[in-house]
């Protein structure tokens, strides 16, 4: 197979026409030309320009400030205050719980739907009849809303009425107060959020296990390698970048988590389960304190800087 | 290898106005996702009403609203329903704040200190309303009380909604509790209270009494108040100094719900649909509810009755809230529409016969006294509520569907379920509020 020319770079500031021999570029500073002979590119850029100023960087320079102000939901006190939001905030320990509570749920979240996604995918990969039925079970959950999703399993983790305590009632086990015991609770919105969500990684495993050459499995197999060390040899390397691709979203995902926890606790039992995005809901929203609210944002988004840049310095250190 | 045309493009006029227009939309677009623009902007004459009544509540509403708009053919009220809680609050104080919001709206009469000293609302003109016949003598005292701040009206109240009890005739009867009157009357101390629900209990073979409470911030804060204030304590929340309560009597309350809860006259992991379909199927004889669940239970087909919470602790008092009419801070208030929404809430009031077939004791006096409302089973029974009721503890953070209500179950949920010890999660709560107190006041 021929490869391929590498496109052609073109020389940015040249423009065929103007630059021509005999036709000299008239003498002019630099930006200006370059203003005016990428005024088209601009204008094709204009409608999504306005769009991330508009909805992105002012709304993030004006957060920024707000976090300075003690600027409240009715529009009172919109004083700057310098930093002392941020001062109360780190000094706040219903806002280092919810922060705690939110850095939990990922770790026990992200776990099982990067290991549950990865078996549920080379189950389907081996070859099961009906194919596409799998597929459909095991991705559909993810199309649900997530009211329709915290609906539903609240109605199944219902102490007296629900499907989960009838089960274990019938097992001879004792029922569990699934979404009101503080030791449970959490782990009860995991189960839930791994049935609605594990999907998505399925497919995404799914789509790289079936890139795997079959050679290699030929090739294994021929010296005599058996499946599990098949699995471990051949599929897990090559699933690699698709790993770490699945981590990085699954745990942006996972820190983000509000609503089915609204839904389904409303942050109970006790504060147990309150996310740190609702606790930025309730400072802001509810409390009325957008100032503080803004601040604890900030706090947060500095918290999920460090772990992307993290992340990105563990895998840059793997694949360098 | 195609070779790519590299001169730089030529626009034509046409193209540069098809891509102005394009662009234009798109901007025209943006402004119509951001809600900004013509939208908010009420059309001639309606009349923009938000409320947060859904269900059962939402329908009687809805219809009141028709037979006021067929009365008054100068209006056409628009209403726009949003759900409870936060959802409605957060929208209502920031439609506020922007000064666009609806030309009327309902609110839980309790919810209103923490929304007109910001400048949220506008007070009522009195002497407007008494021109379309609704006076302050037409209230009973504690809901005119509510009403006012700082010495003006900024609510006035359709309704108040206590918390009751409804019990099932025919349980109560099996279990001979009911007194010569056919109701459930003499209970007069929690040992009382305590017997006849397992009397009741004996009879359904499951529990006595069925009270949700799981998860659920305002059903426990209900009970608790109503026990609270039948002590005859109070509970004072001043910004700048701690909580002023009756620490004894709080325990004293929560220790005695906890009693309740024993799994056998009412069960330990109750939630409010649990609580509902067990009374609604008859496996208990009675229901600590809002009034609102009364529609409910009677389509349900329980033989019913109801009455206020018997005055276990000395002194008859019930938690309520009122669905209340306000007027929302606009920048710019166009006269005619507000004397629009006078003659509107007028004739809601007057018409709030309606309102309560929904369970909801109307505020406006007129209709309680009136023998339609006499006539009304069971609601003639707990009208006399309105006189002893208490609405939540004034501050900025409290009332229907607060965050004062979700602090209350964060710390008691674990107490109604034996985890810890009354005085412990009282104390938490208790913290908890003094901390919000420690802070500024946001409005």
């Amino acid at each position: 197979m021929p490869r391929l020319a590498a496109p052609q770079r073109r020389q940015p500031r040249t423009v065929p026409g103007i630059s021509a021999p005999g036709n000299p570029v008239p003498h002019r500073s630099a930006p200006r030309r370059r203003l005016r002979e990428n005024w088209q590119g601009w204008a094709f850029m204009a409608p999504f320009l306005a769009f991330f100023l508009m909805f992105l960087v002012w709304p993030m320079m004006s957060g920024a400030y707000m976090s300075l102000t003690g600027k409240s939901l009715t529009g009172a006190n919109d004083t700057f205050i310098g930093l002392a939001n941020y001062g109360e905030a780190f000094a706040d320990p219903d806002m280092w719980r919810s922060l705690g509570n939110t850095l939990y749920f990922t770790l026990i979240s992200t776990v099982p739907l990067v290991v549950v996604a990865l078996a549920l995918a080379a189950l389907v990969n081996m070859g099961l009849p009906a194919q596409w039925l799998w597929r459909l079970s095991f991705f559909s959950p993810f199309l649900l809303a997530s009211t329709v999703v915290s609906l539903f399993f609240a109605w199944m983790y219902n102490p007296e009425l629900g499907l989960f305590n009838d089960i274990l009632m019938k097992l001879g086990l004792p029922p569990v107060a699934w979404l009101n015991d503080p030791s449970v609770a959490m782990w009860a919105i995991v189960i839930a959020t791994v049935w609605w969500t594990v999907g998505f990684n399925f497919l995404l495993y799914l789509a790289a296990l079936q890139n795997i050459p079959q050679q290699h499995y030929e090739a294994a197999s021929l010296d005599g390698a058996g499946g599990w060390r098949q699995f471990f040899s051949i599929t897990l390397p090559q699933l690699g970048p698709t790993t770490v691709m699945i981590v990085i979203l699954q745990v942006l995902a996972s820190l983000k988590v509000f609503d089915q926890i609204y839904q389904m606790t409303g942050g109970g039992p006790g504060g147990t389960t309150r996310p740190v995005v609702q606790y930025i809901f309730e400072a802001g929203f509810t409390g009325y304190r957008l100032g503080y609210s803004a601040a604890i944002s900030y706090i947060f988004f500095g918290l999920i800087l460090l772990i992307s840049l993290a992340q990105l310095f563990i895998t840059r250190k793997r694949s360098a | 290898m195609k070779q790519v045309d590299s001169r730089p493009m030529q626009l034509s006029r046409r193209q540069l106005l098809l891509g102005g227009g394009v662009l234009a939309g798109s901007l025209a677009l943006g402004a119509s996702v951001t809600g900004c623009g013509g939208a908010a902007q009420a059309a001639g004459n309606d009349l923009r009403f938000w409320h947060l009544l859904s269900g059962g509540d939402g329908i009687k509403m809805q219809s009141m609203i028709d037979r006021a708009n067929a009365a008054h053919p100068e209006f056409t009220v628009k209403p726009t329903v949003l759900a409870w809680g936060p959802p409605y609050y957060t929208k209502l104080a920031m439609a506020s704040a922007g000064g666009r919001p609806p030309e009327v709206a309902i609110m839980h009469a309790a919810r209103v200190p923490g929304y007109a000293p910001g400048g949220l609302l506008d007070a009522w003109d009195l002497g407007l309303l008494a021109e379309y016949g609704v006076r302050p003598e037409d209230f009973t005292a504690r809901i005119w009380q509510k009403s006012q701040l700082d010495g003006k009206v900024f609510s006035i109240a359709l309704d108040s909604h206590p918390f009751i009890l409804l019990y099932n005739t025919e349980v109560a009867g099996k279990a001979g509790v009911l007194g010569a009157n056919g109701q459930l009357t003499g209970i007069s101390s929690p040992s009382q209270f305590l017997e006849v629900a397992r009397e009741l209990q004996r009879v359904t073979g499951k529990h006595g009494l069925s009270y949700g409470f799981l998860g659920d911030g305002a059903q426990m804060w209900r009970m608790f108040y109503t026990f609270y204030k039948q002590h005859g304590a109070d509970m004072v929340l001043e910004p700048g100094k701690p909580a002023q309560v009756d620490r004894d009597v709080a325990i004293d309350c929560l220790e005695f719900i906890k009693s309740m809860l024993d799994d056998t006259i009412a069960t330990k992991s109750g939630d409010g649909g649990t609580a509902i379909a067990e009374f609604a199927g008859q496996g208990s004889g009675m229901l600590f509810t809002g009034v609102w669940e009364l529609p409910t239970m009677k389509a349900a087909g329980v033989p019913l009755d109801a009455t206020t919470i018997p005055t276990l602790f000395g002194t008859p008092a019930a938690f309520a809230d009122s669905h209340a009419f306000v007027l929302p801070h606009q920048a710019k208030t166009d006269e005619t529409k507000r004397r629009d929404v006078y003659k509107f809430v007028a004739s809601m009031l007057q018409g709030s016969l309606e309102w309560a077939e929904a369970g909801h004791i109307p505020a406006y006096q007129p209709v309680v006294r009136s023998k339609e409302y006499a006539a009304l089973f069971p609601q003639a029974h707990y009208a006399h509520a309105a006189d002893i009721i208490n609405y939540d503890p004034q501050a900025w953070f409290t009332g229907s569907g607060s965050d004062f209500q979700k602090y209350f179950a964060e710390n008691v949920q674990n107490v109604f379920l034996g985890r810890i010890k009354s005085a412990e999660g009282w104390d938490a709560f208790i913290a908890r509020i003094d901390a919000l107190l420690a802070k500024p006041n946001p409005v």
